[in-house]
């Protein structure tokens, strides 16, 4: 392993700029480290190469712990944005900086300046001063400077941002060439998607800090498990859908059955859509995949290669669409048509057409939409424009049901009609939370929301639950949150009675167990933290302490609700979500 | 070849004799009367004020102390420029504005503060009257005041060169595995050396004409801390008005032919950098 980070936590005056990020890159790996601006990708580079220390964590090169080792002392090269190359130095002594300080003697440094120029087609450039080369040539110097001393990893901090299209992908080959004729080991930082499937054997995903996701680039945009990287890696069609055990529903019409899981019981899901995924023809019968619905042809543009349509589907098709191509929901289905498509059936706007879709992925993310639940139309409306709610909301681009119970917490007479509560249920804190909580989740509520009205967006997410049943569907639910929230995550494990050696050595086991599930399963880091005694009495202890704090808490049984975390909820001044799984 | 380059702005001829009338008037105009003035002397008479022992230790003193204290300027000014670029820091700020307060000090204050602390009996000068160190009425006195004075200028000329060195240089040099000094020496230095430079003459200049401060703490002893300002003074004191215009010729000559040297050597380096760049 080349590159291993464990944990690494980085902060800027107490926000964490990069939240808890572990990663393994194999030798002679390509990785591209994406994300948007000010997701943390450059300082965590920038902890790889040892330019900022790390407040948390681990790194490890080739298997030497280097995380407090001097960058000189680490064995990297770094390419930055702008070359950073020096200017009152010829070309010759920009290459030979590195080994000039290793006091290499100059026939042996002339040998590799020349074996470096001819790697970046640059031969004879030597006397050149910087200021009399084109910017991709500087890079390429800049490339050739970091490679100079053999380094273990090449780093490059967007190292294409100020060239124009053509230099750059020009560079992009040859980096990408000399980079496996060293074989070695790269991690490239970048913002462009289309750059980073370019060059990488494997990408890594980074937002708020968090890395998200780590795979090939075919298998990231084709089977994304998030919608952050769904909607980053290019254009998607984000819709409502139902997962069945034929498989996934999109507008009550069963679209694919490769994802299916039996056994699981029916539930809402966020199914996603690239927009080359969508078939439009005249009439249901010329489709050739499985049909959507009708739709109106609002917009056509013609792009070169590809035709971009917009299409708004029928009021009758019931498939809510939460987002579309690269645009927040217009409403309107983004769909992308090859030259030979456009031939075999023109379109114009206005026009009528039937609309399929050929692949459908839903997200394994367990939250969908929310449902804002009250007793009257007014407060469901205030609850549904409570600051934090409405933040995950927008942030996860999805949409707010309301939701009329006048019965909520006080009658519990069976007659209420149990229609189905959609996504996480959500109601204002009040006195009697938990046992309006109760009511909700005796009717079939499975992730409840208990927000009190000024709650802010969360610096802390402490998670816990009641019951192993309950573990896994909590760290998924956790996760999902996390990702959406630039919050740190810590496990809060609590057992019963007083903390002696047996059973603080006990504890620390279920809390590793705890935290390696959620990294290997749900892409979830977190902290753990062990305590002993009451479950309500430790975790209002632990709210207590700091404000901006979250609970997630997992919950198997109805009566654990009443038994324990009564005192929690009631008048609760903390954002609780209850997760409830397992044996009911 | 043409005389003017076609430029965004208009008005070539006005400015051009606005720049000519100006620097005659208010440059070359009196500093020819100057030297008409000690024209008007016999040639002998001249040599004999201008080389009397008197002058001739006056000069040294004058342009010694003063490059002296320019050298003095140069590190330290690199050092706080340094400081006030790089860190943040509370009472930065202030600093900051401490570093003019010379400039706007008469400079006579500023030789009336340096005796107070470093006369023998002074804040300081009492604790260094032991140690054998006489710091007021000696050359390291005039010195003292000299590095004061001009030291505005060295910081204020080095601070934005210091703001343009990209930190990411430095970074780059890191990871190529150079050690602090090496990249102080062979990075940052030398990419602030023009600053460096410019600094160093405006200090100097500022340092060779400085008269007020330097009366009061030098003790003005006749070949020993005696300034050509001074000197001049003295003349002109005397009526002697055509001694102190050969003296000033000569300081002229002396200031005339230092800053130039200083010149050319910045537009060797200037043309060492970015050499035939097109």
């Amino acid at each position: 392993m080349s590159i291993a980070l464990d944990q690494v936590t980085k902060r800027y005056g107490g926000a964490p700029v990069v939240n808890d990020v572990s990663l393994e890159i194999g030798d002679g790996e390509f990785f591209v480290l994406l994300g948007p601006s000010g997701s943390g990708k450059s300082t965590l580079l920038r902890a790889i190469a040892g330019l900022s220390a790390v407040d948390h964590g681990r790194i490890s090169l080739h298997g030497r712990d280097v995380t407090h080792v001097a960058a000189r002392k680490r064995g990297v090269g770094l390419v930055f944005q702008n070359y950073a190359l020096f200017r009152h130095m010829t070309v010759a002594d920009n290459i030979e900086f590195a080994l000039r300080v290793r006091r290499m003697p100059a026939r042996a440094r002339r040998e590799r300046r020349a074996e470096l120029l001819r790697l970046v087609a640059l031969e004879g450039m030597d006397q050149r001063l910087p200021a009399q080369l084109s910017g991709g040539q500087q890079q390429r110097v800049a490339v050739a400077r970091a490679l100079a001393h053999k380094p273990g990893v090449l780093l490059l901090d967007e190292p294409f941002g100020a060239l124009d299209a053509k230099i750059r992908e020009e560079l992009r080959r040859t980096i990408r060439q000399v980079q496996r004729e060293l074989g070695i080991t790269t991690v490239l930082v970048t913002h462009d998607q289309e750059e980073a499937f370019a060059m990488a054997d494997r990408i890594g995903i980074m937002n708020q800090g968090r890395l998200l996701e780590v795979g090939a680039p075919h298998e990231l945009y084709a089977r994304p498990a998030t919608r952050f990287v769904a909607t980053f890696l290019g254009a998607a069609n984000l819709f409502l859908a139902r997962r069945t055990s034929e498989g996934i529903q999109v507008g009550g019409k069963t679209m694919g059955s490769a994802e299916r899981s039996p056994g699981a019981p029916e539930h809402e899901v966020v199914a996603v859509v690239r927009p080359e995924e969508v078939e439009v023809a005249p009439m249901r019968d010329a489709l050739a995949s499985r049909y959507l619905g009708q739709g109106v042809v609002e917009d056509v543009a013609f792009t070169g290669a590809l035709e971009r349509l917009r299409v708004r589907l029928d009021e009758s098709v019931d498939a809510p669409l939460l987002a579309a191509g690269e645009g927040e929901g217009s409403g309107a289905l983004q769909v992308t048509r090859t030259r030979h498509a456009h031939r075999g059936f023109e379109v114009h706007q206005g026009q009528r057409v039937a609309v399929g879709l050929r692949r459908v992925h839903a997200l394994p993310t367990p939250l969908s939409s929310f449902t804002a639940c009250a007793p009257s139309m007014e407060l469901a409306d205030a609850l549904s424009h409570q600051p934090l709610l409405a933040e995950l909301v927008a942030r996860m681009k999805t949409r707010i049901a309301l939701r009329i119970e006048p019965a909520l917490g006080v009658a519990d007479e069976p007659s209420v009609a149990r229609g189905e509560f959609f996504g996480t249920t959500v109601i204002a804190a009040g006195e009697d939370n938990a046992k309006r909580a109760e009511w909700l989740l005796r009717r079939g509520v499975k992730d409840l929301l208990v927000l009190p009205a000024h709650a802010t967006t969360p610096q802390r997410v402490l998670i816990h639950w009641i019951g192993e049943a309950a573990r896994s569907a909590t760290l998924a639910v956790s996760a999902s949150v996390l990702r959406h929230v630039p919050a740190e995550a810590v496990y809060v494990g609590i057992f019963p009675g007083e903390g002696d050696s047996e059973r603080h050595s006990h504890g620390m086991r279920e809390l590793l167990d705890a935290r390696s599930e959620a990294q290997a399963t749900h892409g979830l880091e977190m902290r753990t933290e062990l305590h002993f005694g009451d479950v309500a009495q430790e975790l209002t202890r632990r709210l207590m302490d700091a404000p901006a704090q979250m609970l997630i808490v997992g919950v198997t049984e109805l009566r654990q609700i009443a038994a324990g975390l009564r005192g929690l909820l009631d008048g609760a001044r903390w954002p609780v979500l209850i997760v409830q799984r397992g044996a009911s | 070849m043409s005389f003017r380059k076609a430029s965004v702005l208009p008005g070539f001829g006005l400015t051009f004799g606005f720049t000519t009338f100006f620097l005659s008037a208010i440059v070359l105009l009196p500093l020819a009367a100057l030297v008409l003035s000690a024209a008007s002397m016999h040639w002998s008479d001249f040599l004999r004020v201008v080389s009397s022992p008197r002058a001739l230790g006056s000069y040294r003193l004058s342009f010694g102390a003063s490059l002296l204290a320019a050298s003095i300027n140069v590190v330290f000014g690199f050092i706080i420029a340094w400081t006030l670029v790089r860190y943040e820091f509370p009472g930065r700020k202030v600093i900051d504005a401490l570093i003019d307060m010379p400039f706007a000090l008469p400079t006579a204050v500023s030789g009336i503060a340096l005796t107070t602390v470093f006369a023998q009996n002074g804040w300081i000068g009492r604790y260094l009257e032991p140690l054998g160190v006489r710091v007021a009425y000696t050359w390291v006195g005039v010195t003292l005041a000299l590095t004061l004075i001009s030291m505005p200028f060295a910081v204020r000329a080095v601070q934005p060169a210091l703001q343009e060195v990209q930190r990411e240089l430095e970074e780059a040099a890191e990871t190529l595995g150079a050690g602090r000094l090496y990249v102080l020496w062979r990075i940052i230095l030398p990419t602030v050396l023009p600053a460096l430079l410019t600094g160093f003459t405006l200090a100097f200049a500022r340092a060779v004409g400085e008269y007020g401060s330097v009366i009061f703490i030098a003790g003005n002893l006749p070949m020993k801390t005696e300034i050509t300002p001074l000197l001049i003074v003295i003349h002109l004191e005397e009526f002697d008005y055509q001694g102190a215009a050969a003296l000033g010729v000569v300081m002229l000559g002396i200031s005339f032919v230092i800053l130039l040297a200083i010149n050319l050597l910045q537009a060797w380096g200037r043309r060492r950098h970015v050499q035939a760049a097109h």
